[in-house]
């Protein structure tokens, strides 16, 4: 069963004189619980794709659902519900609200939410101890190293159980090591609560993680295959 | 060089710019307007007072200010003909007055009022009796008979041109002199009191009602230059005998006086406080400018920029701001006080209220000259001084703090 | 959560928040100084005229106060004062009659009011019995007396002791005229009103004047001034009442005065223009701080859209910063500009010269007490805080327009 589906998604970005066709027609089909990378060369439509999905820009034409619901003819509002409670995000930086701690950054999805705020402790407490933050609850964004953000951006994105996760790069701005952490935190969230995450990158570590790997240039899919179990 | 950069830099954030510009025009613009009006108000108070019955000068007998009775009057005005033959600068006007309390009654009604008896070809180029007559007509030299009242007084009066009222007076014997006079016009004054004040005779009959003589109560003159005021009350004292007390329209006019000299300091306590309003949008402006800039200002101090430099440069950004907020604000400021003055701001439907305070029928707002140059250069010095303080934080950046910003 | 944020957020960038404040703060001081300043200056000038000429309120016949006819009479004065005393409001009451009349010394005659007054009841409604400056104020039995103002006696050139001659016409058309002596002289520091009237006890006046048990005005002063409407809306009801051949009103001291009421207006409104005036330029100098702490930060409210928040909530937290802000900015302001009112309201400021002899014009001399109230404290402040969030709206809705995407790639 598929959980995000695209079916001949276009856009393009007009910006003056210049006309870019930033995705020429995609059509994928991500299967519930997949673990898939983007990859391609930089301009080649990665970030757009994910945007796209996440409900986060809108489409030239053609059709995305996710989890069976057609985000393509959703307006802003319908958008902000399903993010909220179907798709996780990290980026690549500026991930965290800058003043809030840790501990509230998890929190503040569930507030938004309208979880009480009992549970809502409780569960960003053991999401943060999962990702191995456990010393720190009430450091503010400034006071953790860019692994330790990111950290705190998967467990914001995971804590309320989302359908999937988009990261865009979210590795890029961390050196090889911590990016195999941070690698191996998302596979084992994967793994354990059978959240789909798709993920863009150039780096080819991160490449290998992934279980299934789509390559995208000029706005095209021009390879798509799975690693075997 | 420095310019050209200054001014770039401004327009990076053009939104941000023409906020705070628009802060200093609307600054500058109020700073215009407000001065503008109270000294149109203030002169037309002036104004008004002089034409009403002031002058520019008069002369009276020394006893006649604090008590004006008949008794008090200039005798024998040969002397004060004689001095102003003489000191008096071309183009002058003056006219001689009796000017007494007295009561006017018809049959139902009778109040006090204060009887001018007036040379009427002399008073019409002095005051502003002649332009004031609105029913009937202005007195005739030889009519020794008729009377001009107030709009006001006619009204509480329920009478009109053409009916009699009765004039009565202490006389220089003491006695109560009265005489009845026929209402030949009825005249509109500025305020309602003047109307109910005021009643004008001929002086000839006045003098006769009151058994004066050829005696009068004042000399009122009007100078084609009122800068001279000063001057020309000087001469006249001096070649007069000190029996006669002569006094300018500041001395005669105590509370508007008042008013003039308070207004100087007024007007600058409006700037002043327009421009702290309007001070703490700039340096705030200015802060984020800089702080925005930190890292640019980091990497030039790196490379050995010096401290004044980058002052200068800041203070430079702040003058362009400055300049253009102060060339907006006055041309708008100017502008509207034209129009304001060209229509004029009537407030007569403000009625007795106007009157209490003071305040003319209709206000012709007028720039000064040094008030427009008090309010830019208030703007524009005080600007600078207290950009001073993001311009010196711009210089004091480190390259390590500039590094640490995100 | 939100509020907890919005705070934060306010001290991320602390000089420019106090900056801000700071603005806010001194707009609001700065008013809350002057609206005491012009209700302390409007209530002496009020409480002045109205213990001087006019009391709070007056009854009167229909037309009086308009034509001043001696005619016209309140022709039962102790029935309109039996309505007084049942009146709700009503401090103390007293009766008046009023004309115009010759009044001549030995050497001197001029025309002015001549106003009878009962000695007892205008002790007790007007401060004429305090200001008497020379002699003394009427016994209660007095007859043939009288008080002149300052101006008048030095005019007719008497003292206290010296005769006067009253010679007027009376209610019936004959001729009154009628010899008092000097009682006492005293000093209102209301020019026209030291020049222009003399005093005399009522039974003298009604005798004279042949007005029998007929009066012009019931002055009667109300507990404050407050109370006024009120107590003149139960009189007025009763005065219907009373049956009297020609009807009685009641007059409140703005009818009374239309001057004085209509000039406090006319102060009033270019005192609130002005404060406009500067209200404005402050609300410019801080737009810039309110809208770009939204600019500065638009790729972190593009992280929090992108975490489901919407634009809705964004403008929330917004209007939560900057209202903050202005609160703070309002209360600092209240609290400085009420300390220095309350500063100047113990000692009272002295203006100097030229603003003194302005003053006194309008019936204000010596120094001026700012009256602190809850009026004075809050109109001006409230003013400021309106506009302020008004202004703080433009880029709280702004962020509205935001796109994830574009705040997300915004530099
Ligand atoms: N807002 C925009 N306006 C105009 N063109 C844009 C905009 N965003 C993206 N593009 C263009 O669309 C194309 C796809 O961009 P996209 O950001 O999706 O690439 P990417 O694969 O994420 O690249 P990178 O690896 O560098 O992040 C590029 O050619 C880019 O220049
Ligand atoms: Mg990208």
């Amino acid at each position: 069963m598929s959980i995000v589906e695209c079916k001949d998604v276009k856009k393009a970005y007009r910006q003056d004189h210049l006309f870019v066709q930033a995705l020429g027609g995609i059509t994928v089909t991500v299967a519930r619980g997949a673990f898939v990378a983007i990859a391609g060369p930089s301009g080649s439509g990665k970030t757009t794709l994910l945007n796209l999905i996440g409900g986060l820009d809108t489409a030239d034409s053609g059709r995305i659902t996710v989890d069976e619901k057609t985000v393509t003819s959703m307006r802003q509002s319908e958008l902000a519900v399903l993010r909220l409670y179907k798709i996780g995000f990290v980026f690549q930086s500026y991930n965290l609200i800058p003043v809030l701690s840790a501990l509230e950054n998890v929190e503040y999805v569930m507030l938004l939410q309208g979880v009480p705020q009992r549970e809502r402790r409780e569960r960003a407490c053991s999401i943060l101890d999962e990702v191995g933050l456990k010393e720190m609850y009430h450091r503010r964004p400034a006071e953790l190293s860019g692994g330790q953000q990111q950290r705190v951006a998967v467990a914001r994105a995971i804590v309320s159980n989302p359908s999937i996760v988009l990261a865009d790069e979210p590795t890029a701005n961390l050196d090889s090591k911590t990016g195999k952490e941070l690698l191996q935190l998302m596979e084992k969230m994967n793994e354990e609560r059978e959240i789909t995450f798709i993920f863009s990158t150039h780096d080819q570590m991160v490449m290998d993680y992934a279980r299934r790997l789509i390559i995208l240039r000029d706005g095209l899919v021009t390879d798509d295959r799975s690693r075997d179990p | 060089m420095h310019l050209q950069l200054a001014w770039r830099n401004i327009w990076r954030n053009p939104r941000r710019t023409t906020i705070i510009t628009i802060a200093v025009v609307v600054g500058v613009w109020s700073m215009l307007v407000v001065g503008a009006l109270d000294r149109g108000m203030i002169d037309q108070m002036v104004r008004n007072a002089i034409a009403t019955l002031t002058g520019d000068i008069q002369i009276h007998h020394d006893g006649y200010r604090s008590d004006p009775v008949i008794e008090n009057s200039i005798a024998d005005p040969k002397d004060v003909h004689n001095a102003l033959a003489r000191h008096l600068p071309e183009g002058s006007f003056w006219t001689a007055r009796v000017r007494v309390n007295a009561i006017v009654s018809n049959a139902r009604y009778s109040t006090g009022v204060t009887l001018v008896g007036i040379d009427p070809e002399s008073e019409a180029r002095v005051s502003f009796i002649k332009t004031a007559v609105v029913d009937g007509h202005y007195l005739a030299s030889d009519d020794t008979t008729g009377i001009l009242v107030g709009r006001a007084l006619v009204d509480k009066f329920e009478t009109k041109v053409g009916h009699k009222l009765v004039l009565m007076s202490q006389d220089t014997e003491r006695e109560i002199a009265s005489r009845a006079f026929r209402i030949t016009g009825t005249f509109r004054a500025e305020l309602e009191a003047t109307e109910r004040q005021f009643v004008f005779v001929n002086k000839a009959a006045a003098q006769e009602m009151l058994k004066a003589g050829n005696g009068i109560s004042e000399v009122s003159l009007f100078l084609p230059d009122h800068e001279t005021v000063d001057m020309v009350r000087d001469k006249l004292k001096a070649s007069l005998p000190p029996a006669y007390e002569v006094e300018t329209w500041r001395e005669l006019l105590p509370i508007i006086t008042a008013y003039l000299s308070i207004m100087d300091s007024w007007i600058f306590i409006w700037y002043l406080v327009v421009f702290i309003a309007m001070g703490f949008g700039i340096v705030n402006t200015m802060l984020m400018a800089v702080f925005e800039r930190i890292r640019e200002f980091g990497l030039l101090t790196a490379l050995g920029m010096k401290p004044w430099w980058i002052i200068k440069g800041v203070l430079l950004e702040a003058f362009f701001l400055l300049i253009m907020g102060m060339a907006v604000g006055n041309a708008f400021g100017f502008a509207s006080v034209f129009i304001l003055n060209r229509t004029g701001i009537d407030l007569s439907a403000l009625g007795a209220g106007a009157e209490y305070v003071g305040l003319p029928r209709v206000i012709y707002p007028t720039v000064y000259i040094q008030d427009v140059i008090t309010a830019n250069v208030v703007v524009f010095v005080l600007g600078l001084l207290i950009t001073i303080y993001p311009a010196a934080k711009a210089s004091r950046f480190t390259p390590v703090e500039a590094l640490a910003h995100i | 959560m939100d509020t907890k944020m919005a705070w934060r957020n306010i001290w991320r960038n602390r000089r420019r928040t106090f900056l801000t404040m700071t603005a806010i703060a001194f707009a609001g001081a700065l008013l809350v100084f002057m609206l005491s300043f012009q209700f302390g200056s409007y209530e002496v000038m009020i409480n002045s005229a109205v213990k001087i000429h006019t009391g709070h309120l007056q009854v009167q016949a229909e037309g009086y106060n308009e034509r001043k006819d001696i005619r016209l009479v309140v022709p039962d004065p102790e029935a309109v004062a039996a309505v007084l005393e049942k009146t709700p409001g009503i401090e103390a009451y007293t009766f008046r009659a009023t004309t115009f009349s010759l009044v001549s010394s030995r050497d001197r005659t001029y025309g002015i009011a001549v106003i009878g007054i009962d000695p007892k009841g205008e002790a007790r409604v007007s401060t004429i019995s305090d200001i008497i400056r020379e002699g003394e104020y009427f016994s209660d039995d007095a007859t043939s007396q009288a008080l002149v103002g300052e101006l008048l006696a030095r005019n007719l050139h008497v003292r206290p002791g010296d005769e006067l001659t009253l010679l007027g016409q009376g209610r019936d058309g004959s001729i009154a005229a009628t010899v008092v002596a000097v009682k006492g002289v005293y000093r209102s520091g209301q020019d026209e009103f030291d020049r222009g009237a003399l005093q005399i006890p009522l039974a003298l006046f009604q005798d004279v004047f042949a007005m029998g048990e007929a009066v012009h005005e019931v002055v009667a002063l109300c507990t404050s001034l407050g109370a006024v409407p009120e107590a003149k809306g139960t009189l007025s009801a009763a005065l219907t009442r009373l049956n009297e051949n020609r009807p009685l009103v009641a007059l409140d001291w703005k009818e009374l005065m239309p001057g004085l009421y209509q000039g406090i207006s006319i102060d009033l409104i270019s005192g609130l223009i002005m404060y406009v005036l500067l209200i404005v330029v402050v609300a410019f100098s801080i737009l810039n701080t309110f809208l770009m702490a939204i600019f500065e930060r638009t790729r972190e409210f593009g992280v929090m859209m992108a975490m489901g928040t919407t634009p809705g909530r964004l403008t929330k937290l917004l209007l939560m910063e900057s209202s903050m802000i202005t609160i703070f900015g309002i209360v600092g302001g209240m609290i400085v500009g009420g300390l220095v009112t309350w500063y100047f309201q113990v000692d009272g400021i002295n203006l100097g010269g030229d603003v003194s002899e302005i003053m006194r014009e309008f019936g204000i001399s010596g120094r001026l007490y700012p009256q602190l109230s809850l009026l004075s404290l809050s109109f001006g402040p409230g003013a400021v805080l309106i506009i302020t969030l008004l202004t703080s709206l433009y880029p709280a809705l702004r962020v509205r327009r935001f796109r994830p995407v574009e705040a997300l790639t915004y530099v």
